[in-house]
């Protein structure tokens, strides 16, 4: 990038399954203040407005439109971001460039999901293929059943690992203040949910939430003057995969599907040979148990078919030597456009040693995070403390 | 005070018309019409695809011979669904729980998700099982992924 960019403050709401008392403005207005009290700035501060949000989940289109007085847009450039689960990323990817290009100093990026008030699983249908495949989309519950059920064929795994995850994110987001599910479960007691499809289980999945993230990009300048704990966003990549080719269920495919590819090309621009060493937190975006083992590997923290050798033997643990998703990740917070933004807020305040109870108790100088788009494309971000070279 | 929350329920109903396109319409017609499964080959990687498609996304050439698929093929991976998730086309749920699964047909690259007729039973269904593309009678095909009735086990009990 042209220019350096850093996240000089951010903010979220409470996740939950209801937000009655709130409107969609007014819920985005609660992250944006939130983001303005911690980045010490006022709308006046800000030149520009980027908006995340899923396409009609809400009932509601060109929603940077409606909510410009919530927002903070009014009177300032901006524009609405869609690109699937991974629109977070995208927006804050948007904002990113915007500053590096020298066309802004500071952007406010924000990503939010009121799933309650429409219909996710009945416009999810229409990300489907009209002729293929739609009228007999599984959703996401099907798609991740048929990565488990391939996983465990092809590397010997058992429904004990996969329930790992889902024990270890739940007992994460009991740390996490603002996550929404808060779960004192055991592995027995994702074996007692509810079966959705073989081999995922209700506690298997992400929940639907609703809430809002939103950040503020700077440059440099601004940065070092405004900021006492800048993140820095040190690298930035996004791949997709083919149409109609939704190849990564089958895990035993070799081909370079999107996730790995933008691994590779992320860790080609920072020069990276061991992201297990590399990165000191990972937030990956996992709405079901599976994927999370899936990462583990397309990640290249382990080998290929050895993912879940590292849940087993904790070491993805919050205080293991490779803590993944420390905030709960997802799987225990999926308002939909904030989940993506909210693996890089989640990561930027582990950088600042600002994430409170679910701190990872080490030094923290690198993260990575990582998003689904549809499921077959992703956009990762690489964080770090310092810009060593300057 | 107890404070009362407003929601209005609304209700959006959207017809649209989907064009197949070229490539897409002749591989519905074949198997509507003969009951056959076609696939485009990549002339620079080879690669069968299915459904066809006017370019290979991996080389970004205009995709060349139309290729006969065998209607056998193998289960790539599968789920037992009891989520009754509603058919978007329909607006039905299906019936539950049921076997679904992903498919490569012999000879393609690519693979195809139906429904698998084994009883729903974890025991009875497995990666890399060998299956058949069960077609609906002549009559009743339309045109779309619905001709195909399933894929059934073959040689199996």
């Amino acid at each position: 990038m042209k220019r350096k960019v850093a996240i000089i403050g951010g903010g979220q709401t409470v996740h939950a399954s209801r937000r009655h008392d709130v409107n969609q403005g007014e819920m985005v207005n609660e992250a944006v203040r939130a983001a303005l009290a911690d980045g010490r700035m006022t709308m006046d501060d800000i030149d520009a407005v980027l908006l995340g949000n899923m396409e009609f989940f809400e009932g509601c289109h060109l929603t940077d439109c409606w909510l410009a007085d919530a927002t903070g847009a009014y009177g300032k450039p901006g524009l609405k971001i869609t690109t699937g689960g991974t629109v977070g990323a995208t927006t804050i990817v948007a904002g990113a460039h915007h500053i590096a290009s020298g066309l802004f100093d500071r952007v406010l990026c924000i990503g939010f999901e009121k799933q309650e008030e429409g219909d996710s699983s009945a416009i999810l249908s229409g990300v489907a293929h009209p002729l293929y495949g739609r009228s007999l989309a599984g959703a996401a519950v099907g798609y991740f059943a048929m990565m488990g059920a391939s996983y465990m064929q092809a590397f010997g795994a058992r429904e004990e690992h996969s329930a790992m995850v889902a024990v270890k994110a739940r007992q994460n987001a009991r740390k996490n203040p603002y996550a929404h599910l808060k779960l004192d479960i055991t592995i027995q007691d994702v074996f007692d949910s509810k079966m959705l499809a073989y081999p995922i289980r209700l506690l298997d999945m992400c929940p639907t939430s609703n809430g809002a993230c939103a950040m503020i990009l700077a440059d440099e300048k601004t940065a070092r003057e405004r900021c006492e704990k800048p993140v820095w966003i040190r690298a930035t990549e996004t791949a997709h995969n083919e149409q109609f080719e939704l190849n990564w269920r089958d895990v035993t495919n070799t081909r370079p599907i999107f996730s790995r590819v933008c691994a590779e090309k992320l860790y080609k621009k920072l020069g990276v040979e061991n992201p297990a060493t590399f990165f000191d937190v990972f937030e990956v975006y996992e709405p079901a148990t599976w994927a999370e083992l899936v990462w583990y590997e397309d990640l290249g923290l382990c080998k290929r078919g050895e993912g879940f050798h590292l849940i087993e033997e904790g070491q993805t643990e919050i205080n293991g030597p490779i803590p993944v998703n420390p905030s709960g990740g997802v799987l225990s917070t999926n308002c939909i456009g904030a989940s993506a933004m909210l693996r890089i807020w989640e990561a930027a305040l582990q950088i600042r040693n600002d994430a409170g109870e679910h701190q990872v108790p080490k030094d923290i100088n690198w993260a990575l995070t990582t998003a689904y788009g549809g499921t077959n494309w992703t956009v990762m971000t690489a964080l770090s403390k310092k810009w060593e070279d300057s | 005070m107890e404070i009362e929350f407003v929601n209005i329920p609304m209700v959006v109903d959207v017809p649209y018309r989907f064009a197949a396109g070229s490539y897409m319409a002749r591989f519905l017609i074949e198997l509507r019409d003969n009951g056959k499964f076609f696939g485009i080959q990549c002339p620079s990687c080879g690669r069968v695809q299915m459904p066809p498609r006017i370019v290979c996304a991996a080389c970004h050439i205009k995709n060349g011979e139309w290729i006969e698929l065998s209607p056998t093929g193998t289960l790539m991976g599968f789920s037992i669904v009891h989520l009754p998730l509603t058919d978007p086309t329909t607006g039905l749920p299906h019936k539950t729980p049921y076997t679904y699964g992903i498919v490569r047909l012999d000879g393609a690259y690519s693979t195809i998700e139906h429904f698998i007729d084994v009883e729903p039973d974890i025991q009875k269904v497995r990666v890399g099982m060998r299956v058949r593309a069960i077609l609906r009678p002549r009559e009743e095909r339309t045109g779309d992924l619905n001709d195909i009735l399933h894929f059934a086990p073959i040689g199996e009990a």
